[in-house]
Parts: structure tokens; sequence; C-alpha cells
């Protein structure tokens, strides 16, 4: 095909395209209402259903239950966070086997992270070699975790495995776990804010192949250069 | 193929060659908002859609009729159609039209040109041995015949439909008009649907807080009433080279019927624009044919683009073929079997890609059949239908870099199809296909990264989410699941929360926040080179003192702490203010607070309080008068409140304050009522009259009661008078063309009895969605004044999103159109 030349965009004209697109503070409120709910700031949604006038989408109590199940994995306790998920709606871990697996094996990394080397390996052995028999991929993971007990605390272990053990893989956990109850109450899994900065890389990563367009700067909004770009 | 030269007069091209899609932009009013108005049209269409459908079609008669006519000899140059009588009950899309009225009587000399020899050996042997006979000397640049441009006018007439259902999916499809939708939009002015952006009936409807109009270019200086184009002034880019769109204005045409220029003359066009007959003698050889283009091109912003043809007569040999073609494919050849046309032919079922070498690709069709055609812009791929059977994508790269247009070729003497370009329902269920296709889109750029970079965020974690992504994707999807992605979340939802003040929901969130980030650290002590999350929030937990604002260092990261909290609460007690209109507390506030807000462009917020205070005191002198003449009427001494405070909730009338003794300028000009404004306390001023009415007051006579209302009006009318006439002096030398207009409006406030009631433009400029503007843009040049962004970069985003979209639509990208920012995050 051919190339075609690059649209140059001028900033007035960007500046009326930004004004042409359609939100009222209202939206917007909802968009943070949404990212509040959907992050289990139960006590700020609140605040905001009053201080904004919005009504809540859910519960806030369903909000509670689902960050108690996700402060219980932060704290590494994964076995109230399966009795709490359970309590919830027990579906949740009947039809979702590799949820289930990230918990177990989030398990087994904190009885390794707390030194309990003979739970560990029983752990490992009553429940998750079952499971990993059942697809190589759980079978994988597994291997990985059991690498922690290998490398111990020693400084040749690969990062691949030591972050295992990182904070952040209680938090991906515990993500999941947030997911997929959303999911349960038929909510998104991911706060709209979230799909809209998704949407707008997609945007701006299509538009420079094609256009030569003014740099806003997202937090002033001012144009010029993005700094950090 | 880039530089295409422009085509036919009829259809105004600019000069711009990248201007691709965009040669339909035609400047017009309509409304950037029309969200309710389209649901409303389609749910009348289809309504009369389905009237329409429930009519038998007299399509099946007629279609003999005319097989059967075909058959007899028809001498060349007349159409061969018997002529349809009115048969059915009043088809509202299709009035019965003699076809051949309207064909330009056609010579069948040239008819049957034809091009040279191929570049290509066809491949397709049987077609040829249909004979080589009548060749003709006519060159391969033969024109195609164009009618003469007045005829176009006719297309406007009578015809048109509105906009086809399917295109509601497209994100842009305010954008995309036929004939019909536009001359309606014609007839709304601009400046009452303009105004307000961002709100439609449903935001309105529901018992949300009072509208504000929210607008994104800087304040401006003149109320929602008057902000049309000239207070922006923004004037049009230089058009030079580059893509040049007044966004408010684009207009996409959609092709409603089939051209009446853009055809060869051996193809006759119904009046309605949508049969085509070929009224020529049958072609011999494959090098003759006949085929017509629609009236616009398809604008890729439909996102995909649906149209169905009924073969009404088709010869046994006859190769009709439909599909798609670009603006200067000669039209003496079938789409397909030229470059940048592309077509399904009936005589075999091939799919031809623009040149001679097609595949198989679907069933034969013959007459009575329905053939849809849709282009998907998305993929930029083609597919067909058959009796509302899907028949599969084919084709690549169609639409990519040209201009398409539905096109239908046909060679046989008598042939006719009748195109169905969405006035009447479709046989294939092209709605559920458009979702289906929208869905995958979607999905696929919901899966884009996240690059934090966009937030402000340093590149170094930016690099690291990316890798983690990437590596992350195939089991979570690019999951949210790590503190450094959710940290610039938090930051940008905080700093929109302080924004419009929303302080104890801000508070909450980072009481919430720091816990949370606490936690994670106490979780940490393993993995001690994991970096230390979120100081900002940790420092808000530990009330860490204010990091000085200064301005123009603002930032996101230093306006994670609590600093904001008093800031935030003298701002809201401004804005507070301003929205119950004590504008006195107001000025004091934001003189001692933030002096140099007052000084902005010129004094421009200073002089728009000013004026409000004006209007405030004006509506409290009504109030108070007609306090006096409520206290004349009943015995009883009702509540007397004499502070004549209370701006708002004011409606009742104010018999004969349009009596007010302007004429009495009252020199002394009670000074101590505005000294007395600020001694009352702004709660005292903002009780509700119920309060007060229920609060005791002293127990005296009628009359003195009422000596002392009338001595509080005429004070209060003295205080409002005298203060309109400083404002005068004030700016009688300032000259800015708004100042004037606006200090114009605030006086013309005076010469109503009852400035809420009077409706229109005065009670615009008395009433409180006035005052909540005014708070709004105080609080932004607040911010402003701050070195802060006049908007949240929570909304800036967004609309940056928004704007994306709708430039790719406009560039051609297809997926675009299944990009609905307010669908899929407002509304969804």
């Amino acid at each position: 095909m051919p190339a075609q030349p690059k649209a140059k965009i001028y900033q007035e004209e960007w500046e009326r395209r930004l004004h042409d697109v359609q939100v009222s503070k209202d939206d917007l409120n909802r968009l943070v209402m949404d990212y509040l709910v959907i992050e289990g700031y139960k006590s700020a949604a609140e605040e905001f259903s009053k201080e904004a006038a919005l009504d809540a989408p859910v519960d806030f109590d369903s909000i509670e239950n689902r960050m108690n199940i996700r402060e219980a994995l932060q704290r590494g306790d994964v076995g109230d966070a399966i009795t709490r998920v359970n309590d919830l709606n027990p579906d949740i871990l009947d039809t979702n086997p590799s949820l289930y697996f990230r918990l177990q094996q989030q398990r087994l990394i904190e009885y390794i992270r707390q030194g309990k080397v003979a739970d560990a390996l029983q752990f490992a052995q009553d429940e998750l070699a079952p499971r990993g028999e059942e697809s190589p991929e759980f079978l994988a993971e597994l291997e990985r975790t059991m690498a922690l007990l290998a490398f111990e605390s020693s400084p040749l272990m690969p990062s691949s495995v030591s972050e295992l053990l990182s904070p952040a893989q209680r938090l991906k956990t515990a993500a999941e776990v947030n997911a997929a109850i959303l999911e349960s109450l038929s909510q998104g899994k991911e706060a709209k804010l979230v799909g809209l900065l998704r949407l707008l890389c997609w945007g701006e990563a299509m538009l420079e192949e094609r256009a030569d367009l003014p740099k806003l700067d997202l937090n002033d909004g001012t144009f010029g250069e993005r700094a950090t770009r | 193929m880039s530089a295409r030269q422009s085509r036919s007069a009829s259809i105004p091209i600019p000069p711009t060659s990248v201007a691709r899609s965009l040669e339909n932009v035609i400047p017009m009013s309509f409304s950037p908002n029309p969200v309710p108005r389209p649901r409303l049209s389609s749910v009348g269409t289809s309504a009369s859609l389905n009237l329409n459908r429930g009519i038998p079609p007299s399509i099946s008669r007629s279609v003999s009729g005319s097989y059967a006519s075909a058959i007899g000899a028809v001498p060349r140059g007349r159409t061969a159609g018997p002529v349809r009588t009115n048969a059915a009950p009043a088809p509202v899309f299709e009035p019965r039209i003699i076809r051949a009225t309207t064909s330009p009587t056609p010579s069948h000399d040239v008819v049957c040109n034809h091009a040279q020899s191929p570049p290509t050996s066809p491949t397709r042997s049987r077609r040829l041995s249909s004979g080589v006979r009548s060749q003709s000397a006519l060159g391969p640049g033969f024109p195609p015949h164009r009618a003469p441009a007045p005829a176009h006018s006719s297309h406007l007439t009578g015809h048109g439909f509105p906009r086809p259902a399917y295109l509601e999916y497209s994100s842009l499809h305010d954008m995309l008009h036929t004939e019909a939708g536009s001359s309606t939009l014609v007839t709304g002015t601009r400046s009452s649907t303009y105004t307000v952006p961002g709100h439609d009936a449903r935001v309105t409807a529901s018992p949300a807080p009072p509208v504000i109009p929210y607008p994104y270019f800087r304040r401006e200086l003149t109320p929602v009433l008057d902000s049309d184009d000239e207070s922006i002034a923004t004037p049009p880019p230089p058009a030079v080279g580059a893509v040049t769109v007044i966004s408010t204005n684009t207009v996409l045409m959609l092709p409603t019927r089939w051209s009446e220029q853009d055809r060869l003359p051996s193809l006759s066009v119904s009046g309605d624009g949508r049969e085509l007959t070929f009224t020529g003698p049958s072609c011999i050889g494959d090098r003759e044919s006949s085929a017509a283009r629609t009236n616009h091109a398809i604008p890729p912003a439909c996102g995909v683009y649906y149209y169905e043809v009924e073969i009404l007569h088709k010869c046994p040999k006859g190769p009709i073929s439909v599909g798609f073609s670009g603006p200067e494919v000669r039209l003496s050849r079938l789409p397909g079997w030229e470059k940048n046309s592309w077509g399904y032919h009936a005589d075999d079922g091939w799919a031809f890609p623009g040149h001679k070498d097609g595949s198989p690709y679907g069933p034969t069709f013959d007459t009575g059949d329905v053939i849809g055609c849709g282009i998907d812009f998305s993929q930029n791929r083609v597919f067909y239908t058959k009796n509302g059977g899907f028949l599969g994508m084919v084709f690549e790269n169609v639409g990519k870099g040209i201009d398409v247009y539905p096109s239908v070729g046909m060679r046989q003497t008598n042939e006719s199809i009748r195109a169905n370009f969405g006035s009447s329902p479709f046989k294939f269920a092209i709605e559920e296909h458009i979702r289906a296709q929208r869905d995958v889109v979607w999905n696929n750029i919901m899966e884009t990264p996240v690059d934090w970079r966009l937030l402000g965020v340093g590149p170094r974690k930016a690099e690291e989410e990316r890798k983690m992504v990437g590596d992350e994707k195939t089991t979570c999807k690019g999951l949210l699941e790590d503190e450094e992605s959710r940290a610039p979340l938090r930051k940008l939802v905080l700093a929109y929360l302080a924004h419009h003040g929303y302080a104890r929901t801000a508070r909450a969130f980072q009481r919430q926040s720091g816990g949370e980030t606490r936690g994670a650290l106490d979780a940490t002590d393993i993995q001690p080179k994991t970096e230390p999350l979120d100081e900002d929030f940790k420092m808000a937990v530990d009330d860490a003192p204010a990091v000085a604002s200064a301005p123009g260092a603002f930032n996101l990261e230093s306006d994670g702490d609590l600093s904001f909290d008093r800031e935030l609460n003298t701002r809201l007690s401004i804005t507070n203010a301003i929205v119950r209109g004590d504008i006195e507390s107001a000025l004091l506030l934001i003189g001692t607070h933030h002096p140099t807000v007052l000084e902005r462009e010129q004094g421009l917020i200073h002089f728009r309080l000013r004026c409000r205070k004006f209007v405030e005191l004006v509506l409290d002198a009504g109030e108070a008068l007609r306090r006096v003449k409520e206290a004349e009427r009943s015995v009883t001494p009702k509540a007397a409140p004499t502070a004549p405070l209370e701006g708002e909730d004011i409606v009742g009338t104010m018999d004969g304050v349009g009596a007010m003794d302007v004429d009495d300028p009252s020199p002394e000009a009670q000074p101590f009522s505005s000294t007395s404004v600020l001694v009352v306390s702004p709660s005292a001023s903002t009780r509700p009259p119920s309060a007060l009415s229920s609060a005791p007051s002293a127990p005296s006579p009628v009359q003195s009661t009422h000596a002392e209302l009338s001595d509080a009006a005429r004070t209060s009318l003295h205080t409002a008078l005298s203060f309109g006439q400083t404002l005068e002096t004030d700016y009688k030398n300032d000259t800015r063309p708004s100042v004037r207009a606006h200090l114009r409006r605030t006086f013309g406030v005076v010469a109503y009895d009852d400035p809420l009631a009077a409706g229109g433009e005065v009670a615009e400029i008395a009433g409180q969605s006035a005052r909540n503007t005014l708070a709004a843009e105080v609080n932004q040049a607040i911010l402003e004044s701050q070195g802060r962004p006049a908007h949240p970069a929570l909304e800036t985003l967004f609309r940056q999103a928004g704007a994306c979209v709708t430039q790719l639509g406009l560039l051609g990208v297809g997926a675009a159109a299944f990009a609905d920012v307010r669908k899929e995050f407002i509304e969804g």
C-alpha cells in the first residue's frame, strides 16, 4: 500500500477535539466510584456516594468481604482467605481450578517463607503434586515454587524464583482472587479507569503511527513534550 | 493511488490529498451532543421499518414480470422492466417510479465500450469463449458518462432515510449522516444545543447535583448562554497540506443511493436511487461491462458498513458483480476485475480481489437472491451474505488508503438489481455480526498494556511494568497485580477528588490506601530490595507537614500528602460561598488566601465575582420588597428576618419591584450595608428561610415590623443600586467586548420583577446554575493560580482517549469505531 503521509494535527484542532469529547463531572464521578468499589476502598466509596450524591453500584458490605479476603492474602493467611472465599460463594473456587491452584501455591510459598520445610513438603505432596499431574502448567509452577527450597537464601537464587517471595506475588494472587470474586458478582474484573488507560495507550500508539499530534501532558493538561517521554 | 484527482464536480473534494474520507466533511451546524436524539429517531425507524416489513413486497411479482418481459424482445436503449404500478399499499421507502424516466437516454454506442487487452491473461477462458464479437474502437480511457451536476439536487428530494440502526454501534455514529438525517439537523440552532457539553437527558434526569456546565476550554467570560464559537475564538487551523477538521462540524455522509453521475449511461438509475437496470445491449466479451457507484464513499468511521442487493433480474449468462470500488476505478469493468475494486460474481460465485485472478468463494446467485456486502474497516476485509446467510470473510487490505464505494456491475440487457442501503431491514442479522466483531476488537484493545509513563511515572517503573505485563500476559491478562501500577492510579484519583473538593472522600481514600501500602510494606522484610512503596501516602498517614505547594512546582508527588487538606478546605469554603450566593464572603476568603486569583486575566475573575455580587444584591432587594408586600397583605407578622441576605430559594414573585425607585440614586448610598454583609456570618446568611421563620422572632406590632421591613427593603435597594454604580464606574473604561457584554447582561437583571421567573437569558444570569458555573470557574482559577492544572488529570485522560478514538476514526482506522469511550466506561 502507498505510505500515507502523516497528517499533522494542530494544537488548536486538538484542543477542539478534546473539548468535543462529551464528559461531565457526573460521568467522571461514576468512573471514580467504580474505581473505589473495584479496588475495594469501602469507606472512601461510602463517603463519595454521599459527597457526590451518587448511588453505590454495589452493597458496601460486599466490598468489605472482598477486602478481608485480599488482606488475608496480603498477610499471608491463605487458609483464612480460602475459607472466606468459600463462605462468600463456593462456586468461585470450584469452577476455577487454576485459581485454586494459585491459592494453594501461595500457601506453599508461605510455608517456605516461614521456614516450615517439613510442612511445605508434606503440603506439596498432598495437595499440589496431584494437580501438577493434571496440567503441565501447574507442574511448571510447582517446580518453580519448590526451587525456593533448593536455593533457600542463597544469593544464587534466580530472580524468577525469588520473586515468588516478594510481596508482589501476594498482591498478584490477591488480585486474581479479587477479579474472580468480582466476576462472580458480575462486575468488571478491573476498574474502568484501567480500561480507559489501556484504550488511551492503544489509541495514542495507533495515532502516532498516522499523525503528528501535539503532545499533551495529562497531568497538567498543557501541551508540550511529555516530560517523561 | 494516494494522490487522487477530484472525481466528480458534485461531491466536494478538498484539495488535500491526505484528507482521506474527509471529502464528505461539510461544515454545518449540528449538535455534538445528540445522544437522546438518534435513539429516538432509530426507534421511530425500526417501528416504521417493521411496518414496512409487514407489507408483502411486490418484488416477487415484479421480478417475474420483468423476467417475462425480458424474454420478449425489447428494443435497445429502452428500459426493459415493466411499468410498476403502486401495488403495495403505501411503501414508506419505495416510491414507485417508472425507471425509464430518470435514465438519460443512453446511446448504445457508448454502452459496450471496453478496455483494451488486459495486462494479465484471463484465467477464465469460459467467459471468453462466449464470443468476442463486437469490439468497438473505443480506447481504454473512455470516460464514464457523467450527467450534468444539477441532477444532484434530486438526491435530496424525497428518498431520505435515517441512519441505519446497525451504525449505532460505531463510536462515531454521531458524525454519520444520511441526507435525511442531516436535513433535520440543520434546523437545530447551534447555541441552544451546543453550549452545555456533556449533559444529556440521562444525566439531568437523575437526582444528581445541579447541572454544572463542564466545558474543556478555559473559562469563558460569558456564561453558558453565549458561549458560542466567538467567545472560544479558536481560529481554524491553517489548511496547508494537513488534515484540518473543525470537529464539531464533522459530517460524514453515508451512501444512500446510486449516483446519477458515477455510472455508465447504460445503467439507468431509478428515481429513488436504489435500482439499477442495464438498458444497453448485452456486452459480449469480458472487457465490456457497466458499473455504478453510490453517491458517497463509505466513511471508515462506520467500523462495518453493509448493504444488500436484490437481484431483480439476471440473464442466464450474466456475471453480475457485487462489491466495492475506489473512486477512480473504470466503470466499464465489473467490480473485482480492476485494481482497487472487489467483487463477488453471480455466474460462478468467485471473488475477485482487483484483478482477473479470482478464486472460488461462494455459491452462484440468480434472480431473486439477496446478496449482502459488508466491509469491515477494523480488518480491512469484506464479507458477503446470500439470502441472510454469512458466506465468510474475503479479500485483504480493502479500503486501505483509498475511499471505497458500494459498486455493482452488470453486462446483460435488462438485468437489474435493487440495493438496500439501510432504508429497510436487512435479510442478514448485521447487528449481531457487528456486536460480535466489536467485542473482538474491544477485547483486543483491552489487552493493551498500560504505559504508566502516561501518568508521569518514572521510566524505570514503566519498563518494569512493561516487562512484567509482557511476561505475565498469557497467565493473567495484564491484571493490575502489583503495587507499582496501582500507585499512579491512586494518585490520579486522589488528585481528582482534591480538585473537585471531595474532602471527606479524599481523606477516607488516603487513610485506606495508606494503611494498605503499609500492610504491603510490612510484608517486604524478606525482600529488602523492593522499592519503598508510595512515599507520598506514607507521608500522608504520618501527617507530614505540608510540602509547600510552590506555585508552578506542583506535581502529583507532592499532592499526596494531607497538606492539601487546609488548602482544600479554604477552596471549598470559597466555592460553597459562591454556590450559596454569598459572594462577599467568597471575595474576602479569596482576598485572604488567594489574592492573585483576583488579578488573573486582568481582573476577570474579580469582575465576574463583583457582577455576581450585584446580581445577588438585586435579588435580595427584590426579596425584601416582596416581604414588604407580604407584610402589607397579611396581618400576621410572618417571619420577618431583617437580614436581606437570602439569595437563594427566591422563587416567589416580586410584585412591584419593576417600579423600583431607579431614579432615586440616594447619594448617601448606604455604605454600611456592605460592611454589614461582612459582619453577618456566612452560616446565618445561608440558613434556609424555614429555619429563619421558625426562629423566635421578636413579637413586635405589625406597624413596626412593616416599617422595619420597608426600611430593610429600601436599604437593600440602595445598596444594590449604589453597588451597581460603582461597578459601572469601575469598568466603564474596560473595553474588552466580553466585559462589556457581561456587564450589559448583568445590569439587565434590574429590569425584571423577578429575574428568576423571567426565564431565558435573565434567569440564566440570575439563577443557581450561574452561581455553580462561577464557583467552578473560581475553583479552576484558584487551582491554576497555584500552578495546578485547570482540569484534573483524570478528565484530561478521558478526553484524550476520546479524542484519539475520534481522530483515528476520521483517519480511517476502523477499529476506532468499535472503541466507544462513553458506552464502555460511562454508560456500560
